[in-house]
């Protein structure tokens, strides 16, 4: 009688142990990663005024499914009051359960691109569109496309030439007329564009996942040359002195000859290169996610020195007189002394930080991943003000 | 990084890269080979699995027997049901014990999928932590998240459709057949349930993992099929027959219970009922039969010596 009694009991145990196995796995399965992009750019400074766009930071449920959330445009001054902040868009929660690759998303990731001259900001978002503000009131002046969505858009803009400039994951990089939002031309990679485009005199440069270096014409997109890697580009490149260069996830660190696309020299190092690198002293800074800094000889790529942070580098630093700010991901902020290759520590933000950094008016602008923006004394480190900016 | 990461999620994503890289960079076909090695790897365990049902299936006329040898005295039915389990290798919670091993493939998975397909800056990103200092590693990423007509990021209708069919399908050879009526509507449940959450899950989940799931269905319906035949698919057909004969004689029965009012029972009649000809017990074959004690009436004897249940033959009612 027992064992009947058990083997019913039994039976409806197993059931319930299928039922929590199956709940398990949403649980889990959205534990440890994120299912919808959270966005969150670096900060770009003009006329006193900083702008970003911050992260939308959310979870709902079981971690997976996100709210609603408003993706936008923030102006601070660089006294550290807010002065506004424009809704781009409102991004949707994932369907189902929402552990897929969400259909749409409103997160900014590139740095927003000031053009001065028509008083714009410009800021293209993972949903697929690309807007330009009015700098000063946080109108919307137009959006790019009209209608439709582009494929997401994960880089940065740039603005030359009367155009804004920018890529998306469709491939394409896409020259807008930086007043009206018209399409100038396109050109095609082979794969997504996550990096923002670098300009020297008409020449544009933009790496491509399809793992190649493409320099273009800026008036007209036509392709000067392309220079071949063995892994994706993601980092934008910098240009000095008539070279070009670049990070690969080939580990792989190149100078390349911005007249021809020949390669100078290559430098390898333990794993992908995401960040922007600087220029200093004829030297080369370049942050690579096995958590050191580069410093290398910019005429033949041979290492000077390397400064190991302790965890990737994946915001761009900036060049500040003699000495380069650069900050870990895991929030610690160094100041490299370019003269004697020593760094020291600025600050420890305890907080992530993965947008590329801000200088200006000695002071250099920091958004961290607790979606706050820290002001602090290049030279002392000494945190001038912090401002909660939410996508809320 | 986390034991979790450094014991699973980093191995497999290695793993799916340098497959990827043999494999003309397709992180669809990574998946099929590393789920075709997983169950591999499993083979000797669904392999035991499969016998314990097959046992299961065989074991169920002794049941049936056992029940009727032991009407009453339960304790000893349930000692002799031990037994036979015991002998016949039998484990209830058999057929869970791939799906928990399964468990951490398939979470790793999803999280690798994530990664891999630069869904967003941020998985792609922490990728790079999880890479092994193998050249053809960093030399095949970035990977396509394109395979047939499936975006391995997000999810597909269709493939929710195979992943559901494919497992019911795989359920339905498995499942044993019982008697037990209990025991049926639970496996019913059973046999609905799974591939419709499963189903549920393909459309909320990655394609990738997915084709994971569809691709290990199918290989357990191979396996299976060589191990036992078609088992419950071949099944299910005859079970519906045995379900339409006991309808056949239930309503036999009521007509013979309308006719017991009007008809004069002769003693002497001792014709065998169906059930007895049948070989199945009368709880089977409508139970009441048993203590009536009377006979047919002379106008259904004919019906009865018919030739019947042939393909699903139907004797017409005069």
């Amino acid at each position: 009688m027992w064992i009947r009694h058990n083997r019913v009991w039994l039976g409806k145990g197993l059931l319930l142990l299928v039922i929590l196995l199956l709940c398990g796995i949403t649980a889990l399965g959205c534990i440890g990663i994120k299912s919808t992009p959270e966005g969150g750019s670096g900060g770009a400074v003009a006329n006193g005024v900083l702008y970003l766009c911050p992260i939308l930071k959310s979870a709902g449920g079981m971690g997976c499914a996100a709210p609603a959330t408003e993706a936008k445009l923030v102006a601070v001054n660089t006294s550290g009051s807010y002065l506004w902040d424009v809704l781009l868009e409102t991004s949707k929660p994932a369907g189902g359960m929402g552990c897929a690759a969400p259909t749409s998303s409103a997160a900014i990731y590139g740095t927003p691109a000031i053009n001065v001259e028509e008083g714009l900001v410009y800021v293209g978002s993972y949903n697929g569109k690309i807007y330009a503000i009015n700098a000063s009131s946080g109108a919307l002046r137009w959006v790019y496309p009209r209608q439709g969505n582009l494929q997401p858009i994960a880089g940065g803009a740039e603005v030359a030439l009367g155009k804004v400039y920018i890529g998306s994951s469709d491939g394409k990089l896409y020259a807008l007329d930086a007043a009206t939002g018209d399409e100038e031309w396109e050109f095609q990679t082979g794969d997504k564009i996550w990096s923002t485009p670098a300009i020297d005199g008409d020449t544009l440069y933009i790496g491509s996942f399809d793992k190649k270096l493409y320099a273009l014409s800026a008036i007209d997109g036509s392709k000067k040359w392309e220079f071949e890697t063995e892994g994706a580009i993601i980092s934008t490149p910098l240009i000095y002195d008539n070279s070009v260069y670049v990070g690969s996830f080939d580990r792989y660190f190149y100078a390349i000859d911005a007249t021809d696309g020949s390669l100078i020299w290559k430098f390898k190092a333990e794993n992908w290169f995401w960040a922007r690198p600087v220029v200093c002293n004829n030297t080369i800074y370049a942050g690579c996610l096995d958590g050191r800094v580069y410093a290398l000889n910019i005429k033949n790529g041979d290492k000077v020195a390397e400064f190991d942070l302790g965890s990737p580098i994946s915001s761009s630093p900036v060049s500040v007189g003699s000495s380069i700010i650069v900050a870990s991901e895991e929030g610690k902020v160094y100041s490299i002394d370019t003269g004697n290759n020593q760094k020291r520590e600025l600050k420890d933000l305890e907080a992530k930080v993965y947008a590329p950094l801000c200088f200006s008016n000695g002071v250099v602008y920091i958004y961290a991943n607790d979606q706050t923006l820290y002001a602090l004394n290049v030279q002392t480190g000494v945190s001038l003000w912090s401002l909660p900016v939410t996508g809320k | 990084m986390g034991i979790w990461d450094l014991i699973i999620v980093q191995p497999m994503i290695n793993a799916l890269i340098a497959l990827s890289g043999y494999l003309f960079n397709s992180l669809g076909l990574s998946i099929i080979l590393l789920t075709v090695i997983v169950n591999g790897l499993m083979l000797r365990l669904t392999q035991k699995q499969l016998k314990a049902s097959k046992a299961m299936q065989e074991v169920q006329p002794k049941l049936a027997e056992l029940q009727k040898k032991h009407p009453k005295d339960k304790q000893k039915l349930a000692q002799e049901q031990m037994k036979m389990y015991k002998e016949s290798g039998m484990s209830p919670a058999g057929c869970l014990v791939p799906m928990l091993i399964q468990m951490p493939i398939w979470i790793a998975l999803y999280q690798s999928i994530m990664r891999l397909v630069a869904v967003i800056p941020e998985n792609f990103l922490s990728l790079s932590q999880y890479l092994y200092s193998w050249p053809i590693v960093y030399s095949t990423l970035p990977l396509g998240n394109s395979f047939l007509w499936l975006n391995l990021a997000r999810g597909d209708m269709l493939l929710a459709l195979l992943v559901g069919g494919t497992m019911w399908m795989q359920q339905k050879m498995v499942m044993p057949a019982t008697a037990d009526p209990k025991q049926q509507a639970q496996g019913k449940m059973m046999l609905w349930m799974m591939p419709m959450m499963f189903a549920l899950f393909t459309l909320s989940f990655p394609s990738g993992l997915a084709l994971f799931w569809v691709t290990s269905n199918v290989i357990r319906i191979v396996i299976q099929y060589f191990a036992t035949g078609w088992g419950g698919l071949v099944g299910a057909a005859a079970q519906k027959r045995v379900i339409r004969d006991k309808k056949y004689k239930r309503r036999i029965a009521q007509v013979e219970e309308a006719s017991l009012d009007e008809a004069d029972i002769g003693a002497d009649i001792t014709e065998p009922s169906s059930a007895q000809e049948e070989g199945l017990s009368y709880e089977e074959s409508g139970g009441k039969r048993q203590d009536r004690g009377g006979g047919t009436p002379t106008r259904l004897r004919a019906i009865r010596r018919r030739p019947r249940r042939s393909k699903g033959h139907r004797p017409k009612r005069r």
